[in-house]
């Protein structure tokens, strides 16, 4: 095998200690690579050590290396057992992938376990019934109108590229040079759409963006309903500017707040209220609409002492608008035990607080932490990537044709921008279905008028 | 019925282009040949156009020339103007493209066939392929001679039951004038061959004394020009006689014309059903597909140095005659000219190339070999790749050698054979660029370095290059290793330094793909190398989907690389039968040492 694959040997979720495995030719290298140490890692005996990310560390981590063929797989093997967080071993599988090895396929260990004597015959009818279980499901999958939206989406950006490449391929194989050039401003734009296509959908995947960068929730309401001491009461001590005056929040407060391991970036708007005549405060009400923009979940806050105002109302209608997720935060139950706002038959998620005595807080930061492993969420569309396999075909797509823009924008060769191009669709192959040299011939002889 | 005493080791039915390269290939491994032929003044001769080479073409005829085939160096002798097509665009898809004088051409390759020890010529037409349990045993020929051969090698071209058409004019024929190979044709059935239909066409040829070359554009031959041979002199080639070629338009009546006569096509009045090629269509399918396109490109090239005739690429139809010389009085400079041959539209039987394993030899037939149009390819240099590697493979298969296969990563040739024998044909076939994922490693450049050392040892090349060859590999290591390097260039002729500076040139532009496409090429040797073994049936495994079950019952393939490669197997069945390939070999190991 000259690939070199990893996964996780451990379920998913929260454990204490997370088992990531490495297997093939690369093993060792790897293993120096993110440990950053040229030392000697005696077989199979548990050595402690850091794993960097960067300049930085990621965690410190028990490491074991089982040189061939004495391993799991008949290979190198390399095992890293991590602190349990899910953040932790996404971001090391990136890593790993980053400098070289692959995601796993569905029992690729034990296959390679197999094919290097390492299992007999009875285990491998195990090992069988599981690839051609996972055969089957994937094929149903694609078949699938229901779950098919992601090959669905990425069957679009397929066309697109496979339309580009026969526009190239045209032109490589063009004898009597008949064809027009390439139209280089409307070819690059048209890959930095598919790019950007591709971006977005390689950040729905968690490891990707909510658990690196964490979770962005924006609190609004409208003014002096409680938002900064929601604010306070999650991080714990007074850091937005709290009074009794409405509207004292005129910046938007960004805190950063650890829920077991999980960043989440906490954004105190400014209250959103009609007729802000004040020129800071229509300002500080721009930036809150910015916020609720740039957030993955908004936390509506809502006062159980009064009547919802119209005005809330229209917030929440626009809040509602911008299909983020939305949990609505009544808060001051303290003074109110038994008060509702309206709002609570509308609402999917919804928490009643006290930001005085603390009362709800635990359960909020409990629905907040349930976005975190819920990525579908930050996909506007509800099309998301789910697994490291799918994340890795579609970030290799992605800097694919970011590679083809550069070699057209610095004139390389047709040839090599083909070659990128190329690229890309072997990525997508197995998420969106191959495009095969004959459909590409196809395409060009059923739009350019060409031969002999 | 007479026997003919001695019983070859090869035995090659049909002379064309395919034919040609197989008898010479053979012969040269050493198997004692024989090449039979309807007519022997009709040897390696160019039915359509009169030129070699052209986009993915001319790099197939230069790794031809690497491996010891001969196409390269006869056409060199034969050529009359060389163009390097795509020179615009990068290196990897620089094409050498040279016309030839046909009938030098021809009668050079006879003149080469002749002169090679082991090959026996014979002027008689095959009719019946006899054999016994499912192998060759031999040919009969319609002279009721049977010659008794090991392998049988056949190349027959487009005279399977050919048929040809112009307007409504329908009469049998292999190509003009020739007579088609119907009880061929026959025998193949009865053998269990699957044999389809296909069809393809040729232009008009006609005198340039009512040419006026003054309308059009002249594309002089290059200056200075590259032999598409590695072992034929630039500079002598250099001192010949060039002829040019000259390059036009239809007009918007000549569009007219074939608009209010569409019906009267071969094409479209019904008389034909068989599938042509999409990127060679006859220019009423261009009128009929592109009605936006009013004119289209019209290529005029010499047919020789002793003849007045012109070729006219582009103009390819089965109009009637008439039809036919309208069309050529609406363009300008052409209008006083006269056909000497009108064009025509030719269908003719070919046998489905996924029968065959990737070495070319028959799955249903034991020691048949099959090679050029008869596997549904078409043009010169297809058949002449496919033909040495049927010519050498029934060669070593008489020695009891494993087959030589080109894989997808060293040859353009290893491409078109995977491709015939993995997907099979759906119109003739063609070679592109675009077929080849690995294109910047298949270049023109390094044709030599990728397959010379293939032909060193398959005994196809002479061994008196080696010394030289090696010495410009090494001469290339050096400069790429250290651009400072002063190349040496003695003892190593026919190669030069300029030729070790350009490949180093290309290198280093590629540099970063190469790694790219080694590391996928690593993968496929890999898969490759995993034979599956004789007995084992891979759609009987469970698991694997129905539709990859079927797939791999008709492709039947060798190695898991191929199998990986029919199109719709997923990475989850190729998993599965790697796994059941080892229970398979574990099993039978098993049994062997109870």
């Amino acid at each position: 095998m000259t690939t070199t694959i990893c996964a996780p040997a451990t379920a998913p979720g929260q454990s204490a200690v997370s088992l990531i495995r490495v297997s093939g030719l690369d093993s060792l290298a790897l293993l120096h690579k993110v440990t950053a140490a040229d030392k000697a890692f005696p077989p199979r005996e548990q050595v402690f050590c850091r794993v960097y990310d960067g300049q930085t560390v990621l965690d410190t981590a028990l490491v074991t290396y089982f040189p061939a063929p004495r391993s799991f797989t008949g290979e190198d093997v390399v095992e890293f057992a991590l602190h349990g967080s899910a953040y932790i071993r996404g971001r090391l599988l990136e890593i790993l992938c980053a400098a070289g090895a692959e995601p796993a396929k569905r029992g690729e260990f034990s296959y390679r376990a197999f094919l290097n004597g390492k299992m007999d015959l009875l285990e491998a009818q195990g090992l069988c019934d599981l690839i051609s279980a996972g055969n089957k499901a994937a094929h149903d999958l694609a078949l699938s109108s229901l779950d098919g939206r992601l090959s669905e989406k990425l069957s679009g950006v397929k066309n697109a590229l496979a339309e580009s490449l026969a526009q190239l391929e045209a032109r490589l194989d063009d004898v009597d040079e008949e064809m027009p050039p390439l139209d280089t401003q409307q070819t690059r734009s048209q890959w930095l759409a598919q790019a950007e296509v591709l971006a977005r959908l390689a950040d729905t995947f968690s490891v990707g963006r909510l658990i690196k960068e964490g979770l962005k929730a924006a609190i609004v309401g409208a003014p002096n309903c409680g938002k900064s001491s929601l604010l306070n009461a999650l991080v714990g001590f007074d850091r937005a500017i709290v009074s009794d005056q409405s509207g004292t929040t005129r910046d938007t407060v960004e805190e950063t707040l650890d829920l077991e391991g999980q960043k989440i970036i906490l954004t105190d708007t400014a209250g959103i209220r009609e007729h802000a005549l004040d020129p800071a405060e229509q300002e500080g009400m721009k930036r809150s609409l910015r916020a609720i923009e740039k957030a993955d979940l908004v936390l509506f806050v809502a006062d159980l002492t009064r009547e919802l105002t119209p005005q809330e109302e229209a917030l929440w209608e626009d809040v509602q608008k911008t299909n983020k997720p939305v949990v609505l935060v009544l808060n001051k139950t303290d003074c109110a035990p038994q008060g509702r706002c309206g709002l609570e038959g509308r609402a999917q998620y919804c928490v009643c607080v006290s930001c005085k005595n603390g009362e709800g807080l635990a359960e909020l930061k409990k629905q907040i932490l349930s976005f975190v492993s819920a990525p579908q969420m930050s996909a506007q569309d509800g099309v998301m990537i789910s697994n490291l396999r799918q994340y890795q075909a579609v970030l290799d797509a992605q800097t694919e044709v970011e590679s083809a823009c550069v070699r057209l924008q610095s004139a390389s060769g047709l040839e090599l921008c083909a070659e990128h191009i190329r690229g890309a669709l072997k990525a997508l192959k197995e998420l969106a279905g191959e495009v095969t040299p004959d459909d590409v011939l196809g395409i060009i002889f059923s739009k350019f008028c060409m031969g002999k | 019925m007479y026997q003919y005493p001695n019983e070859y080791d090869v035995l090659v039915i049909g002379g064309g282009h395919a034919g040609c390269e197989a008898a010479l290939a053979a012969a040269k491994t050493g198997a004692h040949t024989l090449l039979l032929s309807q007519s022997l003044d009709t040897i390696a001769q160019m039915s359509c156009n009169p030129s070699i080479g052209g986009i993915a073409k001319g790099q197939i005829v230069r790794e031809i020339d690497a491996l010891g085939g001969a196409m390269g160096l006869v056409t060199d002798s034969a050529a009359v103007h060389y163009h390097m097509l795509n020179t615009g665009k990068g290196p990897a898809v620089h094409s050498p493209r040279v016309q030839c004088d046909k009938k030098t051409y021809q009668f050079n390759f006879k003149h080469t066939l002749e002169r090679q020890p082991n090959l026996d010529i014979m002027q008689d037409e095959a009719a019946q392929i006899t054999t016994s349990d499912g192998a060759v045993t031999g040919v009969v020929t319609l002279r009721h001679t049977l010659y008794r051969a090991k392998t049988v090698v056949l190349t027959a071209g487009t005279f399977l039951a050919g048929t040809i058409h112009i307007g409504e004019e329908v009469f049998p024929g292999g190509r003009y004038n020739d007579m088609p190979s119907n009880e061929l044709s026959k025998s193949l059935k009865a053998l269990g061959l699957h044999i389809i239909r296909f069809k393809t066409g040729t232009p008009m040829r006609v005198n340039a004394r009512g040419i006026d070359f003054s309308k059009f554009r002249l594309q002089p031959s290059d200056n200075p020009l590259q032999p598409i041979s590695h072992f034929t002199d630039a500079l002598q080639q250099s001192k010949r006689r060039f002829l040019s070629c000259y390059i036009t338009r239809t007009t918007e009546e000549t569009d007219k014309i074939l608009r209010q006569n569409l019906n009267r096509s071969a094409m479209y009045s019904g008389k034909i059903h068989a599938l042509g090629p999409r990127y060679c269509p006859s220019v009423e399918d261009k009128t009929k597909k592109f009605p936006d396109m009013k004119t289209h490109p019209l290529f005029l090239e010499p047919e020789g140095n002793n003849t007045e005739e012109f070729y006219i690429q582009g103009f390819s139809t089965s109009m009637p005659e008439e039809v036919q010389r309208a069309l050529l009085k609406s363009v300008p400079g052409l209008e006083n000219a006269s056909i000497t041959r009108p064009g025509y539209a030719i269908e003719y039987d070919f046998s489905d190339p996924m029968d065959l394993y990737p070495s070319l030899e028959s799955k249903i037939v034991a020691g048949l070999f099959c090679a050029g149009q008869v596997n549904g390819t078409t043009g010169y240099e297809e058949a002449g790749g496919q033909g040495f590697v049927a010519g050498v493979n029934a060669a070593r298969k008489t020695r009891g050698q494993e087959p030589f296969v080109l894989r997808r990563d060293e040859a353009y040739i290893g491409v078109l054979i995977d491709d015939l024998v993995t997907k099979g044909v759906n119109e003739p076939y063609r070679m592109f660029t675009s077929r080849a994922e690995y294109r910047i490693l298949l270049r023109n450049d390094n044709a030599d370095l990728r397959l010379c050392p293939h032909g060193f040892a398959l005994g196809t090349l002479d061994l008196k290059y080696k010394h030289a060859f090696e010495k410009y590999q090494r001469q290339v290591e050096l400069l790429k290793a250290d651009p400072r390097h002063v190349i040496d260039e003695t003892d190593m002729y026919p190669w030069t330094a300029q030729k070790v500076r350009f490949h180093v040139d290309v290198f280093q532009k590629y540099a970063g793909y190469y790694e790219r496409n080694r590391k996928d090429a690593e993968k496929l040797a890999q898969a490759e190398n995993i034979v599956i073994p004789e007995g084992f049936d891979p759609s009987a495994v469970k698991g694997i989907l129905i539709e990859s079950s079927q797939k791999l019952k008709t492709v039947r393939p060798r190695t898991l690389g191929q199998a990986a490669r029919i199109p719709g197997v997923t990475p989850a069945d190729i998993q599965l039968l790697a796994i059941h390939i080892e229970r398979y070999r574990r099993l039978k190991h098993a049994q062997q040492h109870v």
